[in-house]
């Protein structure tokens, strides 16, 4: 009978199920940070890595003050960051698709990270000796691109596929325009690390950045799992969702903030990875069921986990130099994308 | 019991709904017609609180229903639209179990409680749903679908409901079986059902009240044999109508004279 052969996706999401799905997949993030904290352009002793990470680098036996600098002061940093945006990103993305009813939707293809890029960008031209500027302007930026796509996307019936892409299409050419009008007010040699950074670069944040792309992971993640059973009636539509008892503006006000608080976040600190947010949260739901009380925290697990590996494959591939993680992402992501679109 | 006295409703400059006054009794249904365009899916909303009264009040249980937050609302009126919009996976457990948010409360992350599991499975039950539980909603046929939607509105446990066309999709079977069920409701647990409908003899059939609505005013209120005669339905519908009474039992029946 078919019913004995129903799919994991087809199992309701419970709180026990949660934790497990959602510890595995901590563990798996764990033993990826660890790997990756190993292997690079620089390939670190196992043991003594590993001895130094766990002893909160306490005691380094086994490495030399420069490795020690490397993972300390390099590596481990920028592994945390790729978590920090991953987390972000996908979360972010799950967030749009369950509000704006769109398996598609997700903050690169809608225009957002641009916004938030303008945003950063227009705070390192005009406010450039104040860092906290980009993260906040980024924030900005991607929360006035999201409301400017919505506004767009609604008809008088509601969002539709089609207009929601469209709409999408709209902003992020036209910020892009406005990314290459901000990109000729600056001088020559900033311009060739700008477009490095515009597609996704985890090398040149500051202490400052990550701190801040940590505290926005968690701030926004959580925020948008505590609406998650909302979102989850959200999914049916608006109206349904008010008739069941959501009160549809407020969350819908909140989980837009939210999401711009991750967007704005992650860009600022390293430019516009993409497809993270549409990759992850799809392959998340093939394998758990469409329940955000699940998809969000598993979403936001496993987005990190796929930052750090498409970073960590961005800068050993041709080591020495390196790739951008936006780079990355897109190969995986773009066919991906082609894919999901096909099988409807 | 849910209480519109006089209640108009405009969308932009166009008066939708013009001094309409509707009184939901328990155990009891009423049934809205009137032709296309009339209002009649604007005062289900209207009723719902789901749009903005130009005038009158909207009472539920005597206390303004803009008073209620809106899980207090849902608690209490529960909706069954026409069609499941449906654009992600989801099962019909997953489905009827959304009936259940009003119940939970906002902390702990509004995971279901037994309560709630008890209530779904029984509503499932109730509309002939159990052996689907587990099964994707998009893979149900249309009368499957709308008596899960059903099933979810049951859920609520709210003792008012209002439904919009309920059966317009539905073979003869499935009609009977969604009326039946509403009936059922009503009789046993005192809720009582507003039913916005193109099928005049099942209105005739299953409801106590008739509301005839034309032009977002209401034309005729009563019971079925004062408001379903040749006279008004010709007035509202602009066609010839027979109206005699159903050889078993009683009711007005509807025939429209084609010639």
């Amino acid at each position: 009978m078919k019913d004995s052969a129903h799919t994991l996706q087809q199992r309701r999401a419970t709180p026990k199920r949660t934790l497990m799905i959602c510890s595995g997949l901590l563990v798996a993030l764990i033993v990826v940070l660890l790997v990756a904290s190993v292997i690079g352009s620089e390939r670190l002793p196992i043991a003594a890595a590993l001895g130094a990470i766990f002893t909160g680098g306490q005691s380094s036996t086994g490495l030399t003050a420069e490795q020690r600098a490397i993972l300390f002061d390099i590596r481990l940093p920028r592994i945390l960051l790729a978590a920090a945006v991953g987390m972000s990103l996908a979360a972010a993305g799950a967030g749009y698709q369950s509000l704006l009813r769109n398996p598609l939707a997700e903050p690169y293809l809608l225009g957002i990270s641009n916004g938030a890029a303008v945003g950063t960008m227009t705070a390192l031209v005009f406010f450039g000796a104040h860092e906290w500027s980009r993260p906040l302007m980024a924030f900005a930026g991607a929360l006035a691109a999201t409301m400017v796509v919505y506004r767009l996307a609604r008809g008088r019936t509601g969002t539709s596929p089609e207009r929601l892409i469209l709409a999408g299409v709209i902003v992020t050419t036209f910020l892009s325009s406005a990314i290459v009008f901000i990109t000729t007010l600056m001088d020559a040699t900033r311009i060739r690390a700008f477009t490095f950074w515009l597609l996704g670069d985890l090398s040149g944040t500051t202490k400052g950045l990550l701190a801040v792309a940590l505290i926005a992971a968690v701030v926004g993640t959580v925020t948008l799992a505590l609406h998650a059973r909302s979102l989850n009636l959200l999914m049916l539509g608006e109206r349904d969702a008010f008739d069941l008892g959501v009160e549809v503006g407020r969350v819908r006000f909140t989980v837009f903030v939210a999401a711009s608080l991750l967007v704005g976040a992650s860009v600022a600190s390293s430019g516009s990875v993409g497809y993270v947010g549409l990759v992850v949260p799809h392959l998340v739901r093939l394998s758990v069921g469409s329940d955000n009380r699940l998809v969000i925290p598993a979403a936001a697990l496993a987005g990190a986990l796929f930052v750090i590996a498409a970073d960590t494959a961005a800068r050993t591939i041709i080591a020495p130099r390196e790739l951008p993680v936006g780079a990355i992402t897109a190969l995986i992501g773009a066919p991906l994308f082609i894919y999901l679109l096909k099988r409807g | 019991m849910l209480e519109a006295q006089d209640i108009s409703v405009n969308y932009g400059t166009r008066n939708a709904l013009s001094g309409v006054s509707l009184r939901a009794e328990p155990g009891q249904i009423t049934a809205i017609i009137g032709p296309n365009g009339a209002g009649k899916s604007t005062l289900l909303r209207a009723l719902n609180g789901a749009l903005p009264l130009a005038s009158g009040n909207l009472l539920l249980d005597g206390a303004p229903l803009r008073s209620y937050s809106r899980r207090a609302a849902s608690r209490r009126i529960a909706v069954v639209a026409q069609e499941a919009d449906l654009r992600f996976p989801v099962t019909v457990i997953e489905f009827v179990l959304g009936g259940r948010f009003a119940w939970a409360h906002a902390s702990a992350w509004g995971w279901e409680t037994e309560r709630d599991l008890a209530v779904a499975v029984e509503v499932l039950e109730e509309t002939e749903l159990r052996q689907l539980k587990n099964r994707p909603m998009n893979e149900l046929s249309g009368g499957e679908r709308q008596r899960a939607v059903l099933a979810r509105a049951l859920a609520t446990e709210a003792k008012i409901l209002l439904l919009d066309e309920p059966t317009a999709n539905l073979d003869l079977s499935h009609q009977a079986t969604m009326m039946r069920l509403v009936r059922g409701r009503c009789d046993r647990h005192g809720a009582s059902a507003i039913v916005v409908t193109h099928d005049l003899n099942l209105a005739a059939q299953f409801a106590n009240r008739i509301l005839l609505i034309q032009d977002g005013r209401t034309l005729a209120e009563g019971a079925p044999q004062s408001v379903l005669t040749s006279q008004l339905l010709h007035q509202v519908f602009e066609m010839d109508v027979l109206v005699d009474a159903h050889p078993t039992s009683g009711a007005p029946r509807i025939t429209p004279v084609h010639l």
